[in-house]
């Protein structure tokens, strides 16, 4: 039997529950609030709480006709294209890595190869290393050799953060699926291609969706490799840095961008959810 | 012709030996069963028939051709599991039909094969089910059907009732057995049980540390086993061993002594041992009688220590001397907890082993049954 709690007990430790979600929800919050807020809202003080929310932070954001004019001053703002730099660049690095990934997750997970955990290891090293440390070096060679602010080697470049996730996630995913599915339809007659695409695959799936999630996110948010090696091509993180006006700061236009920012994770991550759940293996073996 | 021909196979991992030195051939239609203790390399020998498993070194012919680099794939056999191993995106005809798409069969020829073989086996109301709806009995028969769907020479079964409880384990046995009789077709069956190996084969291959102890017919492996192993292996409750001494050999059989001096002439064949050569009695425990039924029989003196009633048959635990001893007696001759018990065995039901465990030739027993 669960021994029950008092009830003071029981009411300190919803109050701390509650105190923990408005400390982690509160910066979330401001910043929602001052992206519906005017400018003057913004500077005033004490702070509003109860205001008339505007969506003109977002007309400002993406009205490349008026050229980011607010009635109080103008602000050279183009939000529009970094987003589809950003989606281009990180659903580009998503797919190259699955396709490069998967397979090598693969082999890392069934074949006896030499020096495996090596290679394993070696794979994951990349996520260990800073990025600036890649960074400076890959400026000047991506100068030279013309990859400089282009789609495509923005796009080689994240594999250093999407890759060896997808190779390790892919693998740990690969090692759940019984062998003898793999075994059994070598039986049924299967080449290697055909098990891997009618068996290994289809129960692959669910977990290569929540994996490809994931490292679109981690990509979403890469702000080091944009910022050195693109400057037409930027992601919208690095647009975000370029909110930041020389002479008056444009705080609601600047959080109505964190909030465009944020929202493409968070629509992501509520559509996919349900297949972040990984039960379909369930019933293969008993 | 033989089906499978196993000739010199030899199985190692590194410098581990897994088979050594496999010879065997399986006729058309002979349902094989090899059995054998966990390790002793059987389902390690049945995946390499299989294709599943690479040959170190011999030769593996199925159906008159060399397979040893031929993929599963191409060796056209098929294999139930031990674990099923349905594919669990799959509905369960989908999973009967995934042998024949691989085959390149036809739309109408699958659809007619996966409806007779669900009708075989009485899962037709299944079909569009997945395999996690589905309990472990119809499981198992899901594998049984994408096995026989595709209609290939030979089966392998992989101990797949092990999963399965006492009861339901009972049915499939009797249904796989008809099942063989139906098709007609060669089947290998791995299993650690002696009871599936028993009521099953045609021919029992005992493997006992990657190497062939015996083949035979269950009825050979019975009552003339090769080895104190298989005598041990075959049969349950298992067969009692006691030491004793060979007194002499004669033509009528060999003498012995029991360490309490009791002894008794067995029917074996020719014995070239000096007199005084330490032995190993086997007296299965179903061949225990009551005293006074024979003239030459054997009379042991049992310390009881546990009696199990089973209704039919009541299990006497003891000891003779200091060697454990189990006898099964009808359950209308012992009552209670007795503490002691007398019991014989008539000659002709006793086994004689070499202290390393090679059997002497019992005379006077037949050859099969007929």
């Amino acid at each position: 039997m669960i021994a029950s709690r008092s009830l003071y007990v029981r009411l300190a430790l919803n109050a701390l529950v509650l105190l923990a979600a408005a400390v982690l929800v509160f910066p979330l919050v401001w910043i929602l609030m001052t992206a519906l807020k005017t400018q003057s809202q913004v500077m005033a003080w004490p702070p509003q709480f109860v205001f008339t929310p505007t969506l003109e932070n977002f007309r400002v954001l993406f009205d490349a006709a008026s050229a980011g004019a607010t009635n109080y001053g103008t602000i050279k703002i183009d939000f529009l294209s970094p987003i589809e730099n950003s989606v281009i660049i990180a659903v580009g690095s998503v797919i190259v890595s699955v396709i490069v990934g998967v397979p090598v997750g693969y082999v890392l997970a069934r074949r006896d190869i030499p020096y495996k955990e090596d290679i394993a290891f070696f794979i994951l090293g990349f996520r260990f290393a800073p990025v600036l440390l890649v960074v400076i070096p890959l400026f000047s060679v991506f100068q030279a050799i013309g990859l400089y602010d282009t789609y495509v080697g923005m796009i080689w470049v994240y594999q250093v953060v999407t890759l060896p996730m997808i190779v390790w996630l892919s693998r740990s995913y690969i090692e759940d699926i019984p062998r003898e599915l793999e075994d059994a339809a070598a039986m049924d007659g299967a080449s290697s291609i055909q098990i891997v695409w009618r068996v290994v695959l289809p129960l692959l799936k669910p977990g290569l969706i929540g994996a490809s999630l994931l490292v679109f996110l981690l990509a979403w948010h890469n702000f080091a490799l944009g910022l050195m090696l693109s400057s037409a091509k930027a992601p919208v993180t690095v647009a975000l840095l370029k909110l930041l006006n020389p002479g008056v700061q444009f705080y609601p236009v600047m959080a109505a961008g964190l909030v465009v920012t944020m929202a493409v994770p968070v629509v992501l991550i509520l559509l996919g959810q349900r297949h972040l759940e990984r039960g379909l293996t369930f019933g293969a073996v008993k | 012709m033989a089906d499978v021909k196993l000739e010199r196979i030899n199985k190692a991992y590194g410098s581990v030996e897994i088979l050594r030195d496999i010879n065997l051939e399986i006729s058309h239609g002979e349902f094989v069963v090899f059995v054998g203790p966990s390790g002793s390399g059987k389902s390690t020998l049945l995946r390499m028939i299989g294709g599943l498993e690479r040959i170190t070194s011999g030769r593996l012919c199925v159906d008159g051709r060399t397979v040893n680099d031929v993929d599963a794939a191409d060796r056209n056999l098929s294999m139930v599991f031990q674990n099923y191993a349905l594919y669990p995106h799959m509905t369960v005809g989908q999973n009967m039909a995934f042998p024949l798409e691989m085959a390149k069969a036809t739309k109408s020829k699958i659809q007619a094969r996966v409806g007779e073989t669900a009708k075989l086996l009485q899962i037709e109301h299944l079909l569009d089910r997945k395999p996690r709806q589905l309990s472990g009995g119809q499981r198992q028969r899901v594998a049984i059907g994408r096995a026989i769907v595709r209609e290939p020479k030979v089966f392998l079964f992989d101990e797949p009732l092990s999963n399965l409880d006492a009861e339901l384990r009972v049915q499939m046995r009797i249904q796989i057995a008809k099942l063989h009789r139906q098709l007609g077709n060669t089947m290998i069956y791995v299993t650690h049980d002696q009871v599936e190996a028993m009521t099953m084969a045609d021919k029992i291959v005992v493997l006992r540390a990657g190497r062939i102890e015996q083949v035979g017919a269950p009825y050979d492996l019975y009552h003339h086993p090769a080895s104190q192993f298989v005598a041990g292996f075959i049969g349950s409750p298992k067969m009692n061993f006691l030491d004793c001494r060979l007194v002499e050999a004669t033509r009528e059989g060999a003498r012995i002594t029991l360490s309490d001096g009791r002894g008794v002439t067995l029917p074996v064949g020719a014995i070239d041992l000096p007199s005084g050569s330490p032995l190993v009695l086997g007296i299965r425990p179903d061949d225990f009688v009551p005293p006074g039924a024979n003239r030459d029989e054997l009379s042991l003196d049992i310390v009881v220590d546990v009696v199990e009633h089973l209704g039919s048959v009541t299990y006497l635990y003891g000891a003779v001397g200091s060697d454990a001893i189990v006898a099964v007696s009808p359950s209308n001759q012992v009552r209670g907890k007795e503490a002691s018990a007398s019991i014989a065995v008539a000659p002709r039901d006793c086994y004689l082993f070499s202290k390393d465990g090679v059997a002497f030739r019992r005379e006077g027993v037949s050859e099969r049954w007929n």
